[in-house]
């Protein structure tokens, strides 16, 4: 059977939840589903989603 | 009182004999013009910016060299040592021949026979550095050449990345199984000659009604994934009043168009006669005219001057095409990058590529993933869209015998290859004003 993994705040002790969240950069706002904390808002950004989609968006928004 | 004020010293030629003159940028009642005097014939003055767009604000960023440059620019092209700036673009020529007699003809090329194919395989395997290389295949008008798919393949087999056609598409209108053919070799995207919605503006400077083949060309592009950029000559009282127009049009059929690159009428090689100031589209007035016509579509503070080449070689900037809206993806306060340095030719080759060229079209790529209504806020939907409805606004103004200035032209980074050496476009073109 899958071991189901979760991530916990390591403030709070609670399960990280995937929820809408925004990213703001060069005057523009996107949001996209990511785990965050319910209680105080901490979000995880894994490795592959900061060098994957959100190194794109930043190159696309780039000059060049 | 007239107000004048020498602004900045450079070097630039005799329209007459071509022979290096110092020169000088001068403001008088805030218009400012080249002027320079050579001793045999005379003074000259062209007018370079009209002052409705601050030009200290807008070319602010240029590249500093630090030095006076070869002392025999533009004799010793090739690139010499003082050049500024690496290839972005190399163009190649691969005939002399054209399907059109326009008033206007940068190339204004002589009769030529066209080379054969296995000398521009050698020329290909000469000027492509391989996974890198964009060559612009020009003339005359390529598509007259039937081997032009080989030619095609012969780039995309020495190794060059991207493979664009400059052409009056008059062919790719006519002939679908040649466009089909051009396609399957591995043509990229197409910069095709587009001076209005109206026929009457290419029946005064292509000589023909030419409306329909254009908008069909357009067409027969996107059967084969065929991106098409639409570019503009401008001549004022021709069509500086369709600019608006021309941009609705292209926005109107993205993704098939990837943009407008518009072209301020440079008087080089053919000329119906020699220019006075009025015959002139600064790149001012190009801007004022888009945000004046464009009816709100595109604004100025969402251009940004040229980095890869001198501000005042043009601007570009970057959108993306919404169902019912076009958004800008830039902004001239917040354009991302240190004020001061100009970008390199990878990067700016990296940006064009990706907006030109078309990526493969997947189905319902106008809605969200989810199928509600569109969210450009949506990292997913964002991402998707920009590679599909990616859009350019972008300007390129040739320099010519009255304006050159070669400070300016030691940042070109347009090359063309010629034989075994590349040359800036401006002064590989660079020609004698003669009474036509």
């Amino acid at each position: 059977m899958e071991e189901k993994k979760t991530l916990t705040c390591y403030r709070c002790n609670v399960e990280l939840k995937a929820q809408k969240t925004y990213f703001e950069y060069l005057g523009h706002s996107f949001h996209a589903d990511v785990l965050r904390c319910p209680e105080c808002g901490e979000v995880y950004i894994p490795e592959d989603l900061a060098k994957g989609r959100i190194a794109e968006v930043e190159m696309q928004l780039e000059d060049k | 009182m007239v107000e004048r004020e020498i602004i900045r010293n450079t070097y630039s030629v005799c329209p007459k004999c071509l022979r290096r003159l110092t020169a000088r940028y001068v403001r008088i009642n805030g218009s400012v013009y080249m002027q320079k005097e050579c001793p045999e014939h005379g003074e000259f003055s062209t007018v370079i910016w009209r002052g409705y767009v601050d030009m200290d604000d807008w070319t602010k960023n240029a590249g500093e060299t630090g030095d006076e440059g070869n002392p025999n620019c533009p004799n010793d092209c090739g690139l010499c040592s003082y050049h500024a700036q690496d290839t972005c673009c190399t163009l190649l020529e691969v005939t002399d021949r054209c399907n059109l007699n326009c008033r206007f003809c940068f190339a204004d090329n002589g009769d030529s026979p066209d080379p054969t194919l296995e000398q521009i395989r050698l020329w290909l395997n000469k000027l492509a550095k391989p996974g890198k290389t964009l060559v612009q295949l020009s003339g005359g008008e390529p598509t007259v050449r039937d081997d032009l798919p080989q030619i095609v393949a012969a780039a995309k087999e020495a190794g060059c990345r991207y493979v664009q056609l400059n052409s009056n598409g008059i062919r790719l209108a006519e002939d679908e199984e040649y466009l089909e053919k051009l396609a399957g070799a591995g043509l990229s995207f197409v910069f095709m000659q587009f001076d209005g919605t109206r026929d009457a503006i290419y029946q005064k400077l292509r000589g023909r009604r030419l409306l329909e083949i254009k908008q069909r060309a357009i067409e027969n592009c996107a059967h084969y994934n065929i991106g098409v950029t639409l570019v503009p000559t401008l001549v004022p009282g021709v069509n500086t009043h369709n600019i608006g127009d021309i941009l609705k049009f292209a926005i109107a059929r993205s993704p098939m168009v990837r943009g407008v690159h518009f072209q301020p009428v440079s008087f080089l090689g053919r000329i119906p006669e020699l220019p006075a100031d009025d015959m002139r589209f600064t790149l001012d007035e190009l801007l004022i005219a888009i945000e004046e016509q464009a009816g709100g579509l595109i604004k100025l503070e969402n251009i940004i001057p040229s980095r890869c080449n001198h501000p005042l070689c043009g601007f570009h900037g970057n959108f993306v095409v919404m169902p019912d809206s076009i958004v800008p993806l830039l902004h001239r306060e917040r354009a991302g990058e240190g004020c001061c340095s100009p970008t390199t030719a990878d990067k700016n080759r990296a940006f064009i590529s990706r907006r030109w060229q078309r990526q493969s079209q997947g189905k319902g790529n106008s809605s969200c993933c989810c199928g509600k209504e569109p969210d450009i806020n949506s990292m997913e939907y964002f991402l998707r869209r920009v590679k599909t409805h990616g859009f350019t606004v972008t300007a390129m103004a040739f320099q010519d015998a009255g304006n050159i200035d070669l400070e300016r032209l030691r940042w070109c980074s347009l090359h063309v290859f010629d034989r075994d050496r590349f040359v800036p476009f401006c002064s590989y073109y660079l020609s004698r004003w003669q009474k036509q």
